[in-house]
């Protein structure tokens, strides 16, 4: 089999194309569920104690092959006006804790005591993730009434919304307390990327499902409908993410650098395919028919991602119209992806790589493996390595920044720092703003030209040790510019500080690598997606066989 | 006493670092150090504290001293002590050759804070100092194995000293105005959907 190069960096890492970035057989949601179909995991309601309202707390546990965890749900009243997408918020419909393990009354009022306040709340290593979620209140009110009068919700105003509760928060990783990511990393059903997070979030869904359910059954006992099977595996959770959430992949090129080379390792797997059997194909169009169905119902108020989405359904079109003739081709995924980049736009492209990557599990699901990073090795840095060396690594690594000119104030308009108010990152205008003296260190273009530019200053043969010694400002850019020279896909190829930046390209990409669907920008800085719509309910898991 | 994770542990002292007037980057190995000393020492907070109330008294070394612990020659103080994380840098960014080990360095301020930065490496601090030892002299010495990342474990700090990192913290910290809490995160609606 003759190899198929990779997509460049300079092709995969600019925002633009991150902006367009699709769902696929990698993302985290959809490794987590083959997991646990593969081992079989069971849940359980422990505890659903909820009044005819729907109030109360809940108890979901998981058991798999080696531990057991608890989602520990409470639904609490909330006023219309204190119903907020954004992190300031201070009260939610719903409040979150992943337990490790099963957790005693005891336990369960201590969460109660304080998930409900989430960030103002104190927390222990026994959980692993904290969250909230809000209704999406004219649809949950409306399902919940259609449900009690015995019929079933409209299936286009359901799935057009494509959930019932909408999380504005999942937090890992010790925040507030909680288990470190250290002490769960080594646990194999944990260890890749935010599957804790995931198995949380997809924990709430059935929650949500059930509170549903369960308010039109006290309204009307003898009398209501649960929602319909279809229906509930086609729904979703919603999430609304903001900027917090943007820094994630330039903070961390490591474990960047492993997601997108995994994904790009697996497209040009199968592009490298010499054929494409039956089974591939019928799971190639069932994939694709599957899309064309969740496209038309991806609405978004976002006028550019309206257009895009609109693009995308005809390019899905032209793929479908062309897809037994270039599947007819030797090595056939090749010509399919090569017609997609002549003639598709960048959402289409995207989408499909997902599809591309769709039939082909067994080729690729070893990958998903390979996506995580032991940060601590790129920590260090090589001071023995001369100033000029390091020079000419930036000047290759960071070739695409070299036509921004950061003296135009346009490429230098803004800056990221993190608010006193609510200690989230936040993006200033720097000559309209205070506060860019105290700029967090994510100018990476600019700081990168800006070593490059102190380093031409140094004798070509003296030592990056002697440099840092006496210029330790650039520390930081040094050791991103050396992990930068050895992991090509660590870093984001544009400017993140000019004024044409949008924060939700970065999010989109993060947030498709976990599996996210229907996104919906809201403004240039925080959109709404939805994850695991569609997808197996972790009760149908165990029982099931092996998803794909 | 309130119970951090290391992740707080971390993140709460490369804020305070960075407060306290270190570079970003400097800050950084900070936070990863104060998590080593965390995971063994419940006093970790105090000895942050003292790191961030006297970063501006320590010296960096100065080049030729630099040079004198690479050749392996007798080394000389300066008038004030040595900053431990420069020193740290230093040594982990260019570590002296075998030739140049056991490596006296004279008048190291906090020193554990040398210690705990280098415990990353094959080096270490011949004998390991007191958390808040002001300054010392010290050996480098190299070790067989380099020290695996401690988990489960968590950083005990008092609310007093708490208070006084997140003071350090927060000078990293830019306002809100009225333009920021609006445009910053957008959104800034009441969700009725």
């Amino acid at each position: 089999m003759t190899a198929i190069a990779l997509r460049p960096p300079e092709i995969v890492m600019r925002l633009q194309r991150l902006g367009a970035a699709h769902p696929t057989r990698l993302s985290f949601l959809r490794q987590l569920i083959r997991r646990a179909a593969r081992e079989k995991w069971r849940v359980r309601k422990h505890l659903f104690d909820l009044d005819d309202n729907g109030f109360g707390r809940a108890v979901y546990a998981v058991e798999t092959p080696a531990r057991t965890y608890s989602l520990v749900a409470f639904s609490t009243p909330l006023d219309d006006e204190k119903r907020s997408d954004r992190v300031i918020a201070q009260a939610w419909d719903t409040s979150y804790a992943l337990y490790d393990g099963l957790p005693d009354s005891a336990e369960i009022a201590r969460l109660e005591a304080n998930a409900p306040l989430q960030e103002a709340g104190r927390y222990t290593s026994r959980e692993l993730v904290l969250a909230r979620a809000n209704k999406s209140v004219r649809l949950f009110e409306e399902v919940a009434a259609t449900l009690a009068q015995g019929r079933q919700p409209d299936e286009e105003q359901l799935l057009g919304v494509g959930y019932l509760l909408r999380t504005t928060a999942v937090y890992g990783n010790g925040k507030f307390g909680i288990a470190d990511r250290d002490e769960i990393a080594s646990r194999p059903e944990l260890a890749g990327s935010f599957q804790a997070e995931m198995l949380t979030v997809w924990l709430i869904r059935s929650f949500t499902l059930d509170l549903v359910d369960h308010i039109a059954h006290r309204r009307n006992p003898a009398g209501a409908a649960r929602l319909a099977p279809d229906l509930r595996r086609a729904l979703g959770v919603g999430n609304a993410t903001g900027l917090g959430m943007a820094p994630f992949l330039v903070r961390h090129p490591l474990l960047t650098h492993s997601w997108f080379l995994a994904r790009e390792t697996a497209l040009a797997r199968v592009r490298a395919e010499p054929h494409a059997g039956k089974v591939e194909r019928n799971a190639f169009s069932k994939s694709l028919a599957d899309l064309r169905r969740r496209v038309a119902r991806w609405h978004s108020d976002d006028s550019r991602q309206a257009a895009a989405t609109r693009s995308l359904a005809d390019d899905l079109d032209t793929l479908a119209e062309n897809l037994d003739r270039l599947l007819a081709k030797p090595r056939p995924w090749d010509p399919l992806y090569r017609f997609a980049e002549h003639h598709f736009s960048l959402e289409g492209q995207e989408a499909c790589v997902s599809l591309i990557l769709e039939p082909h599990g067994t080729l690729v699901d070893d990958l998903g493996d390979t996506m995580k990073a032991d940060e601590t090795h790129g920590h260090a840095i090589d001071g023995s390595m001369s100033c000029a060396s390091l020079r000419q690594a930036l000047l290759d690594s960071y070739s695409w920044a070299e036509s921004v000119d950061f003296a135009d104030p346009a490429a230098n308009a803004r800056f990221w720092y993190v608010s006193a108010e609510k200690l989230e990152p936040r993006l200033g205008e720097r000559f309209e703003e205070d506060g860019a003296e105290l700029e967090q260190p994510l100018a990476t273009a600019r700081d990168a030209l800006g070593l490059a530019a102190a380093l031409s200053e140094e004798p070509a043969s003296s030592r990056v040790a002697d440099f840092l010694l006496r210029r330790p400002e650039w520390r930081h850019a040094v050791r991103r510019a050396q992990i930068v020279a050895k992991f090509p896909y660590a870093e984001i190829h544009d400017n993140l500080i000019g004024a044409e930046l949008r924060p939700v390209d970065i999010l989109r990409a993060k947030l498709a690598f976990f599996g996210a669907r229907s996104f919906d920008p809201r403004s240039d800085r925080w959109l709404r997606i939805a994850l695991f719509s569609g997808e197996p309910l972790i009760e149908d898991v165990g029982t099931a066989g092996e998803a794909a | 006493m309130i119970d951090l994770s290391l992740n707080e542990v971390e993140t709460l002292s490369t804020k305070a670092a960075r407060g306290a007037g270190f570079s970003w980057g400097l800050a950084e190995d900070i936070g990863r150090a104060a998590r080593r000393i965390a995971v063994e020492d419940e006093a970790w907070g105090v000895a942050m504290l003292s790191l961030a109330e006297n970063a501006q008294s320590f010296a960096a070394p100065d080049p030729a001293r630099a040079a004198r612990w690479r050749c392996g020659e007798a080394d000389k103080p300066a008038e004030r002590p040595l900053c431990p994380i420069r020193t740290a840098a230093l040594l982990l960014d260019d570590p002296p050759s075998a030739s140049a080990i056991p490596l006296a360095i004279l008048d190291v301020g906090l020193p554990v804070w040398l210690d705990a930065m280098l415990r990353r490496s094959n080096m270490r601090v011949a004998e390991r100092p007191e958390l808040l030892t002001p300054r010392a002299d010290v050996v480098i010495e190299n070790r067989a194995e380099v020290a695996q990342p401690v988990t489960g474990r968590r950083g005990a700090i008092e609310e007093r000293t708490l208070a006084a990192l997140n003071s350090f913290a927060a000078r990293t910290y830019v306002p809100e105005s009225e333009r920021s809490r609006v445009r910053g995160a957008g959104g800034g609606r009441v969700d009725d959907e």
